[in-house]
């Protein structure tokens, strides 16, 4: 029996999108790293915008779209070159003013139309149904609107390679997901391409690893339980709404780190370090520093570049606490146009502007709390309320994502307790009749004891397990690879923050 | 950053001050060596070579997992993708195993037939083909060991050829093929064609083997690589085989349970039918204890729907069909099989009633002399006839119904592969010319044709009396 071109190609696109988490990615991965290490080194980052560009137009829907990316990386650049040539300050700003405008203006277009046309009272602008966003509109443009920016206060050196340039805006590891890049950060490896490393490679090649046991043994198992209950949350009882949404908070921590640790695995093995996302940000002790620890490139872009635009922390108290409002109603409407997304941004705004408010007289209580003189009871607790706080405000990002009700959520936590016994019963026989039974339940806990474990204190996965001898490493291999094999949910391969 | 990237953060260059410069002049720079090009691109194809067979080398460590699960999925095959639907697939097992199996009735006859081919581990020495009326050659009557009997309920033409193709297919081909030839073998319409045979599979054979064009189109293998690549098909598998693993009842793919289990006690002694290890068949004591009477009334009753088995409007052989059972005899042949044909008697009662209406069973009552002129012409051995007179010391008890032969009435006029075997090679087989089977009263044979007569009177106010209760 002959195998064809075709039989081989119909085999690897059998669903005809190159998620993250299917074979042809992997195949295409593959075949990209192949062929890049064999090119001459100054030819790698050409090669790299092809396939980058390939990857973006594999998904007919878009296709017609990619003239969105090439318009945004081509009029970033430019504004950016005008930008560092020119001394002429009306020039600059025009040129900045342009570049952001477009930046905005097409996520606007794309991701807010249908929200402001809906707050307008659709008299002023028309609903576009079916309106399709190019994938990673969130990412890429904010990478563009960093470069632009940057050159702009002299933090980076204008790029005269618009094909550099365009890798960097286009590189299809982080167009998915993230992480969301800096220049500055990424420019010293696009110019000069690393040798092959085998050790690098093999250290990538496990944080890929690492990162689809994240996504699809845990997040992808979890989120049966999360979406029955979230799905029809008004019959759900309090005890099932509250672990729902524990696990929620789990399961988004797995989908997005895991997804981040593919796409930093796989830009580490074709030579390019990006931004760590997260930092063991369950072990945060205060909200003000989960969110340094959770999506760490988004807020920092935000800090960054809205933040510190807005005086930071330098002015008055009361400008303080709404720069970080303003910032987190930014970030919430960043991960989408619902009101949902808005409310939880100001949720989190205003938890941590009351927490930057109180810090001092809670500081100048704790040294009469008795309980506080045991340190690990510190800890615990300080880590215990900042992750309920977390949880609380997941609600109504959850909600979002489920298109839910977040009040009538809220209001139903509070209803059909029946006791511990009870109330765990509850909760445990909706989590088998989800599909989590069998062995999986005790999978899912050791699984995320051993993630939390490892990932104790940011500690990173890849350079972690390089250090280890050979028959822990190579045993740490097949485990991994044997939860995937026997415990991955297939078949849901989206990412959750895919849709930003 | 964060402080732990793995990108190294250059320092920035520290300016050593060594005092002020000397007046000596400074040396010229001595230009640096320009290195040899050839030299750089072998080094680098040495470079690319070495660490492309180290990686290579370490995927190549990962590749077990991806045949454990690969092999898993092929063997388990919760969906009988690969090894056929889980059903026929115990029955096979059992059968393999030796033991006899129960629920005969509710079996995919056909089905089990083709994944024997599949799943017997070497070929069977003989094999035999052909309807309900084949099975029960066995082990014994055969004298063959590893004889397996391919016989299917209604078996058609398709039915015989592709038996026997999947057996070659599969590098299993027999010493020798035992076909118990039906007469719609050699009628050519859609009548002589059974719904339950595989038609693709026939087609297959036709187009592969006998080069005759038909639709036939090589199936598309790309969804079952899909799912023995699919993990999703694998963690299918894992939860089935650790359900069903040293259970002693079986289920399919829907949680129901599987009915066919391992004969308990002794087979002969069985209130069901049951299906021996050796592929042939042993009805239920009731029906093989019946007296000659009953068979009798049986056979009267198979008299009426005689030509609804597969022969409405059979007028005369079919010349494709003659082609087509030629060219599969020419095939047989070629892959050194030596074909043994055999023609098991009616019932004697309904025989008779046949000859009373010989112009409703045209078709019927050429095959035995054509085949018997096929098989002195081409020095086939042919054991048997549908004329049970023709048959030395066939008696009435000899069968269970009209259609079908016991082994004792088998062990009448069949001596055994391996005395048929030696008679071909000694050339002493039977003259089958020598048989002149009855097609009408007229040319019943002198001896007994009181009786013969008597008996199809008989037969014919049988059957009026038949109709008219029927009416």
């Amino acid at each position: 029996m002959t195998i064809t071109w075709e039989q081989v190609l119909a085999f690897l696109s059998g669903d005809q999108t190159m998620t993250i988490t299917s074979l042809l990615f992997i195949v295409f991965f593959a075949a990209t790293a192949l062929i890049h290490y064999a090119l001459p080194r100054v030819a790698r980052p050409y090669f790299l915008l092809v396939a980058s560009y390939g990857f973006f137009c594999y998904d007919a829907a878009n296709r017609p779209l990619v003239g969105v990316l090439l318009g945004a990386t081509l009029i970033t650049w430019l504004c950016g070159l005008l930008i560092g040539r020119t001394r002429n300050r009306v020039l600059r700003v025009v040129a900045l003013l342009v570049a952001i405008g477009f930046g905005i203006g097409i996520l606007i277009y794309y991701k807010y139309w249908n929200l402001l046309a809906d707050s307008l009272g659709g008299s002023w602008l028309a609903r576009r149904d079916n309106l399709l966003a190019p994938l990673g509109l969130s990412y890429f443009t904010f990478a563009a609107l960093s470069y632009t920016i940057d050159v702009y206060k002299h933090r980076c050196r204008v790029e005269t390679n618009p094909f550099h340039y365009a890798l960097f805006v286009s590189f299809f590891p982080t167009l998915i997901n993230g992480p969301i890049e800096r220049y500055p950060q990424l420019r010293p490896q696009i110019q000069k391409s690393r040798r092959f490393s085998y050790s690098r490679c093999a250290g990538g090649a496990f944080r890929m690893l690492w990162g689809y046991t994240k996504k699809m043994v845990i997040a992808d198992n979890l989120s049966h339980y999360v979406s029955v209950v979230y799905s029809d949350p008004t019959s759900m009882s309090g005890p099932n709404l509250v672990a729902a949404t524990v696990l929620f908070a789990v399961q988004l921590y797995m989908d997005f780190s895991g997804c981040c640790d593919i796409a930093l695995g796989a830009a580490r093995i074709l030579g390019y370090d990006l931004i760590e996302n997260f930092q063991a940000p369950f072990e945060s002790r205060s909200f003000g520093e989960f969110w340094r620890r959770w999506h760490i490139s988004m807020t920092g872009w935000f800090r960054d570049y809205v933040y510190f635009s807005l005086g930071g922390s330098r002015c008055a108290p009361w400008r303080h606490y709404l720069n970080i409002i303003i910032v987190f109603l930014c970030s919430g409407l960043w991960h989408g146009a619902d009101w949902r997304y808005l409310v939880w941004g100001l949720a989190c705004g205003l938890i941590s502007a009351f927490g930057v408010l109180t810090a001092k007289p809670r500081r100048a209580l704790e040294r009469y709390n008795l309980l506080y003189r045991a340190s690990w009871f510190k800890t615990f607790w300080q880590v215990l309320y900042t992750n309920v706080l977390f949880c609380f405000t997941l609600v109504f990002f959850a909600s979002a994502l489920y298109n839910a009700d977040p009040f009538a959520i809220y209001a139903s936590m509070l209803q059909g307790w029946q006791g511990v016994a009870g109330s765990w019963h509850q909760i445990t026989s909706l989590i088998f009749d989800s599909g989590i039974d069998g062995r999986l339940p005790v999978v899912l806990w050791f699984g995320c004891f051993v993630v939390f474990a490892v990932e104790h204190s940011g500690q990173n996965v890849a350079a972690w397990v390089r250090k280890q001898v050979w028959p822990l490493r190579w045993t740490l291999y097949y485990t991994a690879a044997a939860a995937i094999l026997f415990f991955a949910a297939f078949g849901q391969s989206a990412f959750i923050y895919q849709q930003y | 950053m964060p402080a732990n990237s793995p990108t190294p953060i250059p320092t920035p260059p520290v300016k050593i001050h060594r005092g002020a410069p000397t007046a000596a002049p400074a040396k010229p720079r001595r230009k640096k060596k320009r290195p040899n090009p050839v030299i750089c691109f072998l080094q680098g194809l040495a470079r690319r070579l070495f660490f492309g067979t180290k990686t290579a080398f370490k995927c190549l460590l990962l590749v077990p997992i991806l045949v454990f699960m690969v092999a898993f999925s092929y063997n388990v095959d919760r969906s009988g993708l690969f090894q056929g639907a889980l059903a026929p697939r115990r029955i096979v097992d059992l059968m393999l195993e030796g033991y006899d199996v129960t629920n005969f009735e509710q079996m995919d006859e056909r089905q089990v037939v083709q994944l024997y081919a599949q799943d017997v581990p070497e070929a069977p020495e003989a094999i035999g083909i052909g309807s309900s009326r084949v099975l029960q050659f066995n082990r014994e009557n055969t004298g063959v060991d590893s004889f397996f009997n391919m016989g299917v309920t209604g078996a058609d033409v398709r039915d015989n050829m592709t038996s026997y193709y999947k057996m070659v297919s599969y590098g299993k081909t027999p010493k020798v093929l035992l076909w118990s030839l039906d007469p719609w073998i050699f009628y050519g319409s859609e009548a002589a064609f059974d719904s339950r045979a595989d038609a693709d599979l026939y087609n297959e054979f036709l187009t592969k083997v006998l080069n005759v064009p038909t639709d036939y189109e090589e199936p598309d293998k790309v969804e079952l690589w899909r799912a023995l690549a699919d993990p999703a098909y694998f963690q299918g598998n894992v939860d089935y085989y650790v359900k069903n693993h040293g259970q002693a009842t079986v289920t399919d793919d829907d949680g129901n349970t599987i009915e066919f289990n391992p004969v308990q006690g002794d087979p002969y002694n069985q209130t069901s039918t049951i299906k021996r290890s050796d592929g042939s068949v042993l009805y239920d004591i009731a029906f093989r204890s019946q007296n000659a009477d009953q068979i009798r009334a049986l056979a009267a009753e198979a008299c009426m729907s005689f030509n609804s088995v597969h022969m409405e409007g059979f007028e005369e052989l079919s010349q494709t069909q003659i082609q087509a059972f030629d060219s599969f005899i020419q095939y047989a042949k070629s892959q050194g099989t030596t074909v043994i044909l055999v023609l098991s008697p009616w019932h004697p009662y309904l025989y008779e009633y046949l000859l009373t209406e010989p112009d409703k069973h045209k078709g019927f009552f050429q095959v035995e002399n054509w085949v018997r002129q096929y098989a002195a012409d081409n020095n086939i051995p042919l054991y048997g006839s549908y004329d049970p007179t023709c048959i030395e010391g066939l008696q009435e008890t000899d069968f269970f119904d009209g259609l079908h032969c016991s082994g004792t009435g088998i062990e009448r006029f069949f001596p055994g592969v391996p005395q048929a075997l030696q008679n071909l090679a000694n050339n002493t087989l039977p003259d089958p010319l020598a048989v002149h089977p009855r097609t009408s009263l007229e040319t019943a044979p002198e001896e007994g044709s009181d009786t013969e007569e008597n008996t199809a009177e008989t037969a014919e106010s049988d059957a009026e009396t038949s109709t008219v209760q029927e009416g």
